[in-house]
């Protein structure tokens, strides 16, 4: 309909020249202040948008830096000597790394655990150590049963450094050997890994991992340390229970990394149960007799004599 | 008559022309006494009549500022005046005061005419006409408008997302009869026309019983299931809101951003042992644990709510809640079943997945910095019946304060849904009533009441 509001001249003639003139002017200067509002107001919007995605992403918390070592004494299962020698392994490691122990006393988290096998006291140690340094970006589980073999080997250099995990990632493999369903992702990449862990020829080993601070890992200790999994007489306790919520629940499982064993928890020869190509080699980070604590007519003492003493003598060497 | 007071549409005014209506604008009608319209009545009925006439065309205002429903509210002018007009002998009252508005009306008509009819400038013509055109664009296309712009991302509607639970069990358990089918209905119906009013999504989950796994039942469990396939679903939205079958959306102009959203923190308490119905320890007492696990209210951030829910007097009602896109939601609904769990539980976890996340809840101490608790009445008000007889203010539905929602809880247990819901249904509609409407009931209720006077005299 021509009359809906067509652009009004003024009814009074004025000379044609000045009055066209006038009117291109100020179109121009309309044109601009549009131009100018529109980009204005796109700015507004795509400002409310960054910040509106920015406020929910979900990271490892800004400024946590530097590795803390968990290690959990239980005085009931390891005569003193013996975690004497433990804790002296891991002082030395941290020592040259500038890392930070964390000794946890089993005993101290009897009540938590209740009436479930000492064992799980793993999980609520490493929260107590997120707790105690929640400005470390990274938590390395290692059980008393196991010893630093290469301690010139950082953390940062074998597994950490960027780029070097997605050399080391098992992919599209059964999370728990040799034939779950449930496997790896087949594209699982560095980025959004939380949980650095190895497996056995049957199980996931707890005995060493590396648990990046954040929610994740908040989550991932408590799910795995519920009262119903603990009083659930898993055969293999802890073990079990995270062989279990691994199985069962895809977003535990989306943070976990599977890494060769070697990487992390070589088997001693005396360790039945190592995976194919997992016992010891020299010069592997950690070496771990598994099993030696509570398997009948095996002593951890005994076993980790010789390799205590090659330590020994390379931490004199360096 | 002066053609600057020529009949101007505006919005929600109808046709009344300023210039030949004396009670126009904000002046208060002093024209025609209603005495010398219809003579006989009592003063005092034409008086209140007058009053209440008055009171209605000072209302036109308020009623332009309203969104939705202005054309229906027209149109039920116009039948109006037709249903008068029929009665006009019988009953005095009523024919008085549709009297007034019908010479209003005429006279308005006549303005009209009169302004095509005289000679007018051929710029003020158009100007009239172009704002013609505005108007009826504004009658056909400002609901949708609305609407459209609500459900926009300026807008926000479609950040959220309405999930309603219906087909319970689709009729493998207990044979779904007429009432049941109405039940479905009707409350479909509802969401679907509050989510329209909103812009918000309404997702329909089908809960037919179904053997998840080879040898458990968990039909309750689905719901996370579901929340997770509508998070696929609606990639955009934000915030989902899970509604049972036996609620009912009772305020239809209340917007969730309005009701909640925009000032999130203040509504939710964090802090369970502020109404604690299962006595849960809180804060957790763990020496282990990091500040955020032993903290009495989270880290106090409004970002980091990832669930709202509400609590009855026997614990957590999951009736009606929200869950916030995240990964916090993830895991929730992914650990929320758990078959070495349902093993050892099933048999006394007899409210199924709601005693289920009352368990996690307590047990996990990540869990509780994500969730929030709102004041039942604010998304989960519960009908007599339900936890009581009605009288406690905190659970129970109040009309006076507008309360959002009415979930009738356990209304299949020796309850009647159906009867529950079609109440509610009607209390609603009542409530949500047109300022036309509500003046015309104030005014009918006057006359009852009057003429109530009158009988008790007679008598």
């Amino acid at each position: 309909m021509q009359f809906a509001l067509p652009p009004r001249r003024s009814p009074h003639p004025v000379p044609l020249s000045r009055a066209s003139r006038m009117s291109s002017y100020r179109r121009k200067q309309l044109k601009s202040a549009a131009v100018l509002a529109l980009a204005i107001l796109s700015l507004i919007y795509l400002l409310r948008y960054f910040y509106s995605s920015a406020s929910t992403s979900v990271v490892a918390p800004v400024g946590t830096s530097g590795v803390v070592i968990v290690t959990l004494l239980d005085r009931q299962r390891y005569s003193d000597s013996y975690l004497k020698k433990i804790v002296a392994n891991r002082e030395d490691y941290a020592k040259r790394h500038g890392y930070t122990n964390f000794f946890a006393s089993a005993s101290d988290y009897d009540e938590a655990v209740g009436d479930a096998p000492m064992s799980w006291a793993v999980a609520p140690a490493m929260r107590h150590a997120m707790a105690t340094y929640p400005r470390s970006a990274y938590f390395f589980h290692l059980a008393a049963n196991a010893l630093i073999m290469n301690p010139t080997k950082s953390l940062k250099s074998h597994i950490l450094e960027k780029g070097r995990l997605d050399d080391l990632l098992m992919r599209d493999v059964p999370i728990v050997p040799p034939d779950s369903i449930i496997k790896t992702s087949a594209h699982q990449e560095e980025k959004g890994v939380e949980l650095i862990i190895t497996q056995d020829s049957e199980n996931l080993n707890p005995g060493s991992f590396i648990l990046k601070n954040g929610e994740y890992a908040r989550f991932f200790l408590d799910a795995w340390f519920d009262p119903l999994y603990r009083n659930y007489n898993f055969a293999k306790a802890e073990t079990h229970g995270l062989d279990h919520i691994m199985q069962w629940h895809p977003t535990v499982l989306a943070g976990a990394a599977l890494v060769p064993q070697r990487i992390l928890s070589s088997y001693s020869h005396g360790s039945p149960g190592a995976s194919l190509d997992g016992t010891y080699k020299d010069g592997d980070l950690v070496i771990q007799f598994h099993g030696c604590e509570d398997t009948e007519g095996r002593d951890c003492a005994h076993e980790l004599e010789p390799y205590y003493k090659i330590w020994e003598k390379k931490t004199q060497s360096d | 008559m002066t053609l600057s007071r020529s009949p101007s549409p505006h919005p929600g005014g109808g046709w009344s022309s300023p210039g030949l209506v004396p009670a126009s604008g904000t002046v208060s009608p002093n024209g025609p006494s209603p005495g010398s319209i219809s003579p006989g009545t009592p003063g005092s009925i034409s008086w209140a009549a007058a009053k209440a006439k008055s009171d209605e065309v000072r209302g036109y205002p308020s009623f332009s500022t309203r969104n939705g429903g202005f054309f229906s509210r027209q149109r039920h002018q116009i039948s109006t005046r037709f249903h008068s007009v029929r009665r006009f002998s019988s009953r005095e009252y009523v024919d008085k005061d549709d009297f007034g508005r019908e010479w209003k009306r005429s006279g308005s008509g006549c303005g009209l005419l009169g302004a095509l009819r005289i000679p007018v400038r051929r710029g003020r013509f158009r100007l009239l006409l172009a704002l013609l055109l505005v108007w009826i664009g504004y009658l056909f296309c400002w609901t949708s408008i609305i609407q459209t712009y609500r459900r926009s991302p300026i807008g926000g509607g479609n950040k959220f997302v309405i999930i309603l639970g219906s087909n319970v069990e689709g009729g493998v358990m207990e044979w779904k009869g007429a009432r049941e089918w109405a039940i479905e209905r009707n409350s479909i119906w509802n969401k679907q026309r509050y989510a329209q009013n909103w812009g918000y999504e309404l997702e329909l989950a089908n809960l037919l019983a179904k053997k998840r796994y080879s040898h458990e039942w968990r039909e309750s469990w689905e719901k996370g299931d579901v929340i997770r396939e509508a998070m696929r679903k609606y990639p955009d939205a934000e915030w989902f809101w899970w509604l049972d079958l036996n609620t009912w959306v009772m305020e239809y102009d209340t917007s969730l951003q309005h009701h909640l959203f925009n000032d999130l923190e203040s509504h939710v308490y964090r802090d369970i042992t502020a109404y604690n119905p299962l006595n849960i320890t809180h804060p957790l007492p763990e020496f282990w644990l990091d500040e955020l696990g032993r903290s009495l209210e989270g880290d106090g951030k409004a970002d980091s709510l990832n669930m709202l829910l509400t609590q009855d007097c026997a614990g957590f009602n999951l009736g009606s809640f929200f869950v916030r896109r995240s990964d916090w939601t993830d895991r929730l609904l992914d650990t929320w079943w758990d078959p070495v769990m349902y093993e050892q539980m099933h048999m006394e976890w007899e409210h199924k997945e709601q005693d289920a996340l009352e368990y996690i809840y307590q047990s996990q101490p990540w869990v509780r910095s994500g969730v929030g608790f709102l004041p039942q009445r604010s998304i989960n008000a519960f009908p007599p019946g339900a936890c009581g007889d009605g009288d406690n203010p905190v659970i129970h539905y109040e009309q006076n304060a507008h309360d959002l929602l009415v979930n009738m809880a356990g209304c299949m247990f020796g309850r009647d849904c159906w009867s529950e819901i079609y109440y509610y249904r009607e209390l609603s509609n009542w409530l949500g009533r047109s300022g036309w409407e509500r003046f015309r009931d104030g005014v009918t209720d006057v006359y009852d009441r009057m003429t109530g006077k009158v009988r008790d005299e007679d008598d």
